[in-house]
């Protein structure tokens, strides 16, 4: 729980598995985020924390591709991205989950995280069945769906499980695709008390050769799994530190944590 | 039990049930089934079916016919003609694809309504490729298995049912492949599939392809049956008939595709000859009022057509509430997600 790994890594001159320079994106007139320098270290564990409104998951989006940047550039292990196709990016290792968990409804669990892993490991167009590689990548689904204890619902269409079960299968296909960096946003959110548990513990146990970027209002979650806290408010990065610099932090305070009671429930 | 029936039909039904009925609800069939993979799998709801199954009729016409016909009247080998109109139509395909596949919903089914309208009028205005009156006799020039239709109809019916058997399995292999289980994430999703590494505009224009590819099969069967193309045979009227068909059957099931063709090619002949029905207003003129009543019906009792009603009443005797096994539920593509997500 140092900042260690990021500093060794800068000193070894690894690229960082992340890094933004004024990345900036509007809406019109709304700036959803401003002007937003981050970096991550490869394996390093990274919360980005902030009110509604923050700029959060629009950060995400940028990163991810699913929206461009208005400013600004994204690198990933060194390799400028910004003009880069989402499922490029895919590919380069970054997997991601969705606030409102966007699966593939009309398809099995199965199914679902098959895709996950068959979009990196490409042959998306094959139109034949070849038994030998289908079933091994099957058979990773389902060590996925293992993982975050949903296999006995491998069958089901993911349209008719509920939200949990939703955010279990969110995950698995993120995990599924071995990736190098994966983004959760708020893996934990509408979850029980449990299920958010489970949750945290899944996180602490990730292969320590995943980066983990984690947008998170639980701060129980947050603090106990990051390494370093990135604080934002209106488009803009405000405070980044420790667990500890944050929670000692009186900005966080006054704009986060003082409102934690509400946000929680 | 449909296929051996089916099997036997020449044996168990009158010649003009046979040949001039079932034969057509085969390639309606396969056309319709071209609809609802389309849809069913790929969240597209393609009006262009008939236009390219009309495409595909009119390379037959062209490239078979001899002397006297209208068109070009090449005269050629007509497996070449064959293999011409498939090759013609699915590339047609391919390039409506492209153009069409970066949108979804309601725009992407606007673009494939002006394509059907385009066609429609190329055919009708373009004298060179038969014209306004289209080409006729192609009977005469059908490859040599299966002879003139009109002097050995079994034999186009063997062939016609053995294309859907064929397009049907065909179909049902391709949507387990990786091809096909993404096309239905593709369906469910497509933003959430690009970040998952795949190119949606790609795979959509494939699917339409195929989707053009399997149309084509049913454009050659349709000339070899009707011995005539014109461009009546893919007006906006034909382009709806196929909607109907397809929307009869049921779009969640493949099986619905020639279900909704039998229904479908059943009323329009019988409707015209039961008695009584003059009386009360429904002359043979009136068959589109009829079709639209039972297409009516049929839309409110169960959305998933047909094919939805037999599979509760299959359900029912069983006495479980199954699921629906492989097929894909009715719902297009989400629109993509461009609102502003804050975090």
């Amino acid at each position: 729980m140092t900042e260690t790994a990021a500093d060794e890594q800068a000193v070894a001159g690894v690229a960082p598995a992340l890094r933004l320079r004024g990345v900036g994106r509007r809406f019109g007139g709304l700036h959803a985020v401003r002007s937003v320098d981050l970096e991550v270290a490869p394996g390093e564990r990274r919360a980005i924390l902030g009110p509604n409104g923050a700029g959060k998951t629009t950060l995400f989006n940028v990163i991810a591709g699913d929206l461009s940047a208005s400013s600004g550039s994204v690198e990933l292990f060194g390799q400028d991205v910004t003009h880069m196709p989402s499922r490029h990016r895919a590919r380069l290792g970054l997997a991601r989950t969705y606030q409102q968990s966007r699966l593939l409804l009309g398809l099995s669990v199965e199914d679902s995280i098959y895709l996950s892993i068959l979009g990196v490991a490409g042959g998306h167009l094959r139109p034949v069945i070849l038994k030998r590689r289908d079933r091994a990548i099957r058979q990773r689904a389902r060590e996925a769906a293992r993982r975050v204890a949903i296999e006995h619902k491998l069958a089901e269409l993911v349209g008719s499980l509920s939200h949990g079960e939703h955010r279990q299968v969110a995950v698995a296909m993120a995990l599924a695709s071995e990736p190098k960096i994966l983004m959760l946003d708020e893996p934990a959110s509408g979850l029980s008390r449990g299920e958010r548990l489970l949750v945290t513990e899944l996180l602490l146990g990730l292969d320590r050769a995943i980066t983990l970027i984690l947008i998170e209002h639980d701060m129980d979650v947050a603090l106990r799994v990051a390494e370093r806290v990135t604080m934002m408010h209106d488009g803009n990065v405000i405070v980044e530190g420790t667990p500890d610099e944050i929670r000692a932090n009186e900005l966080v305070h006054e704009l986060y944590l003082g409102r934690q009671h509400y946000a929680d429930e | 039990m449909v296929l051996v029936v089916a099997l036997l039909g020449p044996f168990l039904f009158s010649d003009f049930f046979t040949h001039t009925l079932l034969t057509q609800v085969f390639w309606y069939g396969i056309a319709a089934a071209s609809l609802i993979f389309l849809f069913g799998y790929g969240g597209m709801v393609s009006l262009a079916q008939v236009s390219l199954y009309g495409i595909a009729g009119f390379v037959v016409g062209n490239a078979v016919t001899t002397g006297a016909a209208k068109g070009q009247h090449f005269g050629l080998d007509p497996w070449l003609g064959v293999v011409l109109a498939i090759v013609i139509t699915t590339l047609i395909g391919l390039v409506l694809g492209a153009l069409a596949s970066r949108s979804f919903g309601i725009y992407f089914l606007m673009l494939t309504l002006t394509f059907a309208v385009l066609t429609n009028y190329f055919f009708g205005q373009v004298t060179v490729f038969g014209g306004f009156s289209g080409v006729s006799g192609i009977q005469l020039h059908t490859p040599g298995v299966i002879g003139n239709p009109n002097i050995h109809p079994n034999r186009l019916y063997y062939v016609a049912l053995g294309t859907s058997v064929a397009v049907y399995l065909l179909i049902r292999y391709v949507v387990r492949t990786p091809f096909g289980v993404a096309l239905q994430g593709i369906r469910d999703d497509p933003v959430r599939m690009s970040s998952l590494g795949y190119n949606v505009t790609l795979h959509r224009t494939l699917a339409f392809a195929f989707g053009a590819f399997i149309s084509s099969l049913a454009g050659i069967l349709f000339v070899w049956w009707n011995d005539h193309v014109d461009p009546a045979s893919m007006d906006l009227s034909a382009v709806i008939d196929l909607l109907v068909i397809a929307v009869i059957g049921g779009l969640s099931r493949l099986e619905g595709a020639w279900l909704g063709a039998f229904v479908f090619v059943i009323l329009n002949n019988y409707l015209r000859s039961v008695p009584g029905l003059g009386h009360v207003g429904i002359s043979p003129e009136r068959f589109h009022t009829a079709i639209g009543i039972v297409f009516l019906v049929i839309v409110l009792v169960s959305p998933s057509g047909l094919m939805g009603i037999w599979e509760r009443l299959r359900n029912r005797v069983a006495g479980a509430g199954g699921s629906i096994g492989s097929a894909p539920p009715g719902e297009g593509p989400r629109e993509p997600d461009s609102q502003p997500a804050a975090g």
